[in-house]
């Protein structure tokens, strides 16, 4: 959670401090001749979505001592980001902001070379329309925002976004802290496309907006499914990952893809053009992509995941789960979110705006 | 009092020699650099513009200030100061009786209490505020205790609620209140008390005529180490209140975070700045006051 990171955040120097740095070592960790990095790796990553144990495997295996910082928007890591306040060395942004980091000329190019595992990553994921050709971004895990219900305490069928914010579900919903996200759903229910974010239709979708959220009780992108487990509410719009981790531990929780539509993030490891670690910054991602490694991230956050030599691996019950693995022509059907530029700041404001004034 | 006892403390015309100045420098360069810079720095912010990307740009503006005059904002700050406000109450009322009963104490007694009131503290407060959200949700202890007693026929929605938020300010404030008001009873001339008594006073009369006078410097004290933070406050209240009851503190972060408009955060936090000011001058004034009256 984004408060436990700012507790980590502050004890870090201190723990840096009673390490000591070491010199760098020189066993031949790279794959430019001639260059040597220091052991470290600053990795700043979505909160919940990278498995300590993976990143505990790496350092006990490549010797590179991994410190993670974490975050729960991308508007919230590229602020960072851009305001220099970190060097970090490999960041996981979503496909819109891929593409924004990439116009802004923020990131260092991929060295194929360096990638010896990037053909597990199944062919459709290899040249999406943010990056063609992958040249900055490596896709790390897909999924879907959807519907989850606890059907023992919602009895009437939740097929879209307008079954999910009525009256009578007031205080009992939980829905992504996103302003992208929730503006992107009522773009939905109004069949605009969700791409087609301009001033005219950001006043279309206002009033639905001014209706919705005020039904909200909780706003967490961090672990939306806290809530719902703990039963403080019955429903919400939350990352397909977190809904597939509540239906398998248990079935009550259905996921329902929105019948006004959905659409498909992919989010990308992709390193920053001041990272100081480049190389080790490959390593870990050519380490994510091996199979028995991917397979373990799905394990713990079951996401869509485009490493198909890992989605081999997946038992029958993974595959099985309709939040992690729902139907391809359902998935065929989706669009992803392009970078909107100077649109983006107006969502903001709109969703902030609405929110402080829901009540 | 305390007025002709400071006057007597300091010598009249005595000059700081370069001895102090040198004392003093570890907090005046601390200061200087965590405190004067960071502000100016928040101040140059607060008047500048930004881009598409949320990246500051230094060309003066006073959009921001005129903006956190919407009435969104200031129900906002007003509902941040009522929250803020009724937990600070409520800290001097269960605060009060308990900083009273640890300093009338036997001094061994008293260093046992003093301890159990910071005992607390050695948890992180973010361990403390989530074991409340354990404790408070649907499913949670709260309820599930009231339930088998059947006290209650269904669980009561207590998390991510007005009532959370509160609870979770007092909760961690509460400390910054008994001690003050500790220090000043641990002082309480005895003598005064039973003045009072043989004056003819009742243990009420003498309770708000001389006890509640002679603490109130304590309880000053404690009401500013409780409002000022609780004000700003943001990971409380965003882990339990759930983000429906925004509080200032709450949207000053989303400004530097997800919403990309630090300019108009730095605003924010500049007024909530002057709001400390104010409420620091408007409670030193009260310390005063009985003085005067």
């Amino acid at each position: 959670m984004k408060t436990i990171r700012h507790l980590i955040l502050a004890l870090l120097p201190w723990a840096l401090v009673a390490c000591g740095s070491k010199p760098a070592s020189t066993t031949g960790n790279s794959d430019v001749p001639g260059s040597q990095e220091e052991k470290k790796l600053n990795l700043y990553c979505w909160s919940e979505y990278i498995p300590q144990s993976v990143i505990d495997d790496f350092s006990k295996e490549t010797g590179i001592k991994v410190s993670v910082e974490n975050y729960s928007s991308n508007e919230e890591m590229v602020t960072k980001l851009l305001a220099g306040g970190g060097k970090y060395d490999l960041i996981q942004p979503s496909e819109y902001t891929v593409e924004a980091l990439i116009r802004e000329n923020q990131l260092l190019p991929i060295n194929p070379a360096a990638l010896s595992n990037l053909a597990n990553i199944s062919s459709e994921f290899r040249n999406m329309p943010y990056d063609a050709g992958n040249k900055f971004s490596t896709p790390y895990m897909a999924g879907f925002v959807g519907i989850c219900v606890n059907t023992d305490k919602v009895k009437t069928p939740v097929k879209g976004f307008t079954d999910v914010f009525t009256p009578n579900h007031k205080g009992r919903i939980v829905v992504l802290d996103d302003a992208r996200e929730i503006t992107s759903w009522a773009f939905a229910t109004e069949k605009l496309g969700i791409n087609d974010v301009t001033p005219e239709n950001l006043e279309k979708v206002k009033p639905i907006l001014k209706k919705w959220l005020p039904l909200v009780k909780v706003y967490d992108s961090d672990s939306p499914k806290t809530s719902l487990k703990n039963g403080d509410v019955d429903l919400g719009v939350i990352w397909s990952g977190e809904a597939a981790l509540l239906y398998r531990d248990d079935k009550k929780f259905a996921f329902v893809l929105p019948s006004e539509g959905s659409h498909l993030f992919v989010d990308n490891l992709a390193i920053p053009k001041m990272a100081a670690h480049p190389q080790n910054a490959h390593l870990f991602i050519n380490y994510i992509l091996r199979p028995e490694v991917s397979r373990k991230i799905s394990e713990a956050f079951p996401y869509y995941n485009p490493n198909s030599a890992a989605r081999a691996l997946l038992t029958n019950e993974e595959i099985a789960n309709p939040a992690s693995y729902p139907p391809a022509q359902d998935i065929n059907r989706m669009q992803t979110f392009r970078d909107l530029g100077k649109q983006a700041a107006a969502i903001d404001e709109l969703i902030t705006q609405i929110k402080a004034g829901g009540k | 009092m305390a007025d002709s006892l400071q006057g007597g403390s300091v010598p009249p015309g005595q000059q700081a020699g370069w001895r102090s100045w040198l004392l003093l420098s570890p907090l005046l360069v601390w200061l200087g650099l965590f405190v004067l810079l960071p502000t100016l720095l928040l101040v140059l912010t607060s008047f500048s513009r930004r881009d598409d990307m949320g990246r500051v740009i230094y060309s003066f503006t006073l959009d921001n200030y005129l903006r956190c005059f919407d009435a969104t904002w200031l129900s906002i700050f007003g509902s941040s100061i009522l929250y803020a406000l009724v937990a600070t109450v409520i800290c001097v009322l269960v605060g009060y009786p308990a900083a009273y009963t640890i300093g009338r104490a036997s001094p061994k007694n008293r260093r046992i209490l003093l301890t159990l009131v910071m005992v607390p503290f050695w948890t992180s407060f973010l361990i403390r505020t989530y074991a409340w959200i354990s404790i408070l949700s649907q499913e949670g202890l709260a309820n599930s205790l009231l339930l088998s007693a059947h006290m209650i026929p269904t669980p009561i929605g207590m998390m991510y609620t007005p009532f959370a938020i509160v609870l979770g300010l007092v909760y961690n404030y509460l400390p910054f209140m008994i001690l003050p008001i500790y220090t000043s009873v641990e002082k309480l001339d005895n003598s005064l008390i039973e003045a009072a008594y043989d004056l003819g006073a009742g243990p009420l009369r003498a309770f708000s005529s001389v006890i509640i006078p002679l603490t109130r410097p304590g309880i000053a004290a404690g009401a500013l180490l409780v409002f000022v933070p609780a004000i700003a406050m943001y990971a409380i209240t965003t882990l339990m209140g759930g983000g429906s009851n925004p509080t200032i503190g709450e949207v000053i972060q989303n400004q530097f975070t997800r919403a990309r408009n630090q300019p108009f955060g730095a605003a924010l936090g500049v007024l909530l700045m002057l709001l400390f000011l104010v409420t620091f001058l408007l409670l030193g004034r009260k310390k005063s006051s009985p003085h005067a009256a």
